[in-house]
């Protein structure tokens, strides 16, 4: 055992690996440098990232509402301020255009006469800027372009107050200066930012906190799913991702992560038995055919005593290349390299074939053989394979009937797909093992007598698999019933 | 420790936002002398309220709120509370004109 499975890493050293990413070789000494923090690790550290884009969005969500709001209120007041400066300088040009400046003199003094709000400012002046019509006491020495909206501070009764005004040139050199006292809406308008300077503070507040609560979370998360990768990695399989209960995203996807290391050790459990079944399995029949060598090398009296051992051997070492070839049968079966050769077919004369194949078998056993299927029966997949997948069902239901026993093939349509059916009258297989019969090289207590390496169920719960469909084994009272349903969909597997 | 810099960095963030807001909305300097504005002296309540007479008079029967406002207007005036009383001069004002446009 070397120093990375003796010494699991702390948990805050878990959170920063977190923080720079999905595991980053948290044990290895080839990582180390990774785990120096350098000026820039704060912009490596995902966390930090989910923390400021929260507090970014937060922060740009609060300023466009406050945007609204200003352009919702202050900036409302403005426009319709705008709106009635523009409309008077229209009225009082047509005005000028009429009757000339006594006109707009007599025009300016009813405007004020009748401004009950006494909000409105007027001022007209000749070339050399003297006041001739209005309620301004002189022109204000800074308005001196028309293109641009001035707001001045003017004294209305003894109080200073500030006003909207535009300048407007009229012909022959004279002047307009319009305004209107927005001293109300200028209070308003530092009511508003006042109340908009607290949100700030207070979004500034709530941004910051919620920024760090995200990246505590953050990384509370990765540190859970990081310890169990890390312990995992260290060969301690039974770790698993601890879900918070919550049954939210990082939940769903701790429960896919612990459904792969279950898929996997499962695999890796499967893979360790085939091993140890091959080396057990396989071990007799090479002992088998090296101890008859090796008798009829010491003993053999005639060429004819060698020859016979040496068919004998070689039979032994046939079965063996059998076993081989069907364990790699099975491993394509289940690489699903074989979809591409997926086609509808008629399952109702591969029936008839393989019942023709094992009539004599049967006939020879004494066992009879039924077959019951519909003169069509449309079905999607690998011909091949399902044949062989449906031989393999009849020669185990022959197999382990008794003499005067029936075994039945049956076939029919089934919502979906199409179910094949094998029941024989053997000793049939105890509940308990059942699920294990499909597994590779698992002999039962009744096969042990018989012929065989116990890869058959193996290969037709391969085939079942590989077009998506299943295999299930159930008690016939007395015997096995073997029920092989596959999908008959084109856009299934393959399609 | 650890603790105490993110109570900082809480502290921080906002007030910094809030001084630069408060720096931002701080008053234009060099803003000049305000110009008065004339419609609001005891002279102009005398115009008005001679317009107003002047109006009365050429109306064979003028309304009696005109009249009362006249001269609610001109006590007001007269008194010292010159904003109120051109407003009650203007309100006459209007409704002579009213008048004389129906």
């Amino acid at each position: 055992m070397n120093d990375r499975q003796c010494s699991p890493p702390p948990l805050e050293g878990l959170g920063r690996a977190a923080d720079q990413g999905w595991g980053e070789g948290e044990n290895t000494p080839s990582s180390e440098p990774r785990h120096r923090r350098s000026p820039l690790w704060l912009f490596r550290s995902a966390s930090l990232r989910f923390a400021f884009v929260y507090a970014l969005l937060l922060a740009t969500s609060a300023a466009a509402l406050a945007i609204f709001l200003w352009w919702a209120t202050a900036g409302l007041l403005d426009r319709q301020t705008d709106a009635a400066i523009h409309a008077d300088a229209q009225g009082l040009s047509e005005r000028w255009a009429e009757g000339g400046l006594p006109a707009l003199v007599l025009t300016i003094d009813d405007r004020l006469a009748g401004n009950v709000d006494d909000d409105a400012i007027y001022l007209l002046a000749d070339p050399i800027m003297r006041r001739i019509a209005g309620n301004l006491e002189r022109w204000p020495s800074t308005v001196r372009r028309t293109d641009v909206w001035y707001e001045l501070p003017v004294r209305r009764a003894g109080i200073t107050t500030l006003a909207r005004m535009q300048r407007y040139d009229l012909p022959n050199g004279f002047h307009l200066l319009i305004g209107r006292d927005v001293q109300v809406r200028a209070r308003l308008r530092t009511l508003l930012t006042d109340a908009l300077l607290w949100a700030a503070v207070i979004v500034g507040a709530m941004a910051t906190a919620g920024a760090l609560l995200v990246r505590s979370m953050f990384r509370r998360t990765l540190a859970n799913v990081s310890a169990t990768a890390a312990a995992i990695a260290a060969g301690d399989f039974a770790q698993r991702v601890k879900l918070s209960g919550r049954g939210d995203e990082f939940d769903q996807l701790a429960e896919t992560i612990n459904d792969m290391l279950d898929r996997i050790v499962r695999l890796m459990d499967g893979v360790r038995q085939v091993s140890n079944a091959i080396a057990h399995d396989l071990r007799t029949p090479i002992t088998r055919a090296r101890t008859r060598l090796e008798d009829a090398a010491l003993h053999a009296h005639s060429p004819e005593e060698l020859q016979a051992a040496i068919e004998r051997a070689t039979a032994d070492l046939d079965g063996i290349v059998a076993v081989f070839q069907a364990l790699l049968r099975i491993a394509e079966i289940e690489a699903g390299s074989r979809r591409s050769a997926f086609a509808r077919f008629d399952l109702a004369p591969l029936l008839a074939d393989v019942a023709e194949l094992y009539g004599a078998v049967a006939e020879d056993k004494q066992v009879g053989l039924a077959v019951d299927s519909p003169d069509r029966l449309p079905a999607y997949g690998d011909r091949d394979l399902v044949q062989q997948a449906v031989a393999n069902l009849v020669d185990n239901a022959v197999k382990f009937s008794p003499p005067g026993g029936q075994v039945r093939l049956r076939a029919a349509a089934i919502q979906g797909g199409v179910e094949i059916v094998v029941a024989d009258q053997g000793a049939g297989i105890p509940a308990g093992d059942r699920a294990r019969a499909i597994e590779r090289f698992f002999r039962g207590e009744a096969a042990r007598s018989t012929p065989g390496a116990g890869l058959g169920l193996a290969l037709v719960q391969a085939v079942a698999q590989l077009h998506l469909g299943s295999l299930r084994l159930e008690d016939a009272g007395p015997g096995l019933r073997a029920v092989l349903t596959l999908p008959a969909r084109e856009d299934g597997p393959g399609g | 420790m650890k603790t105490h810099a993110r109570f900082h960095a809480v502290l921080a963030v906002p007030l910094s936002i809030g001084l630069g807001l408060a720096a931002m909305r701080s008053p234009a300097a060099g803003q000049s002398t305000p110009d008065r504005v004339t419609t609001d002296t005891p002279q102009y309540c005398m115009q008005l309220l001679d317009r107003v007479s002047e109006l009365v008079r050429i109306r064979v029967h003028p309304p009696s709120e005109v009249t009362d406002l006249s001269t609610e207007g001109q006590r007001m005036c007269d008194q010292g509370q010159t904003r109120g009383g051109i407003m009650r001069l203007r309100r006459a004002l209007i409704l002579l004109r009213q008048g004389a446009a129906r």
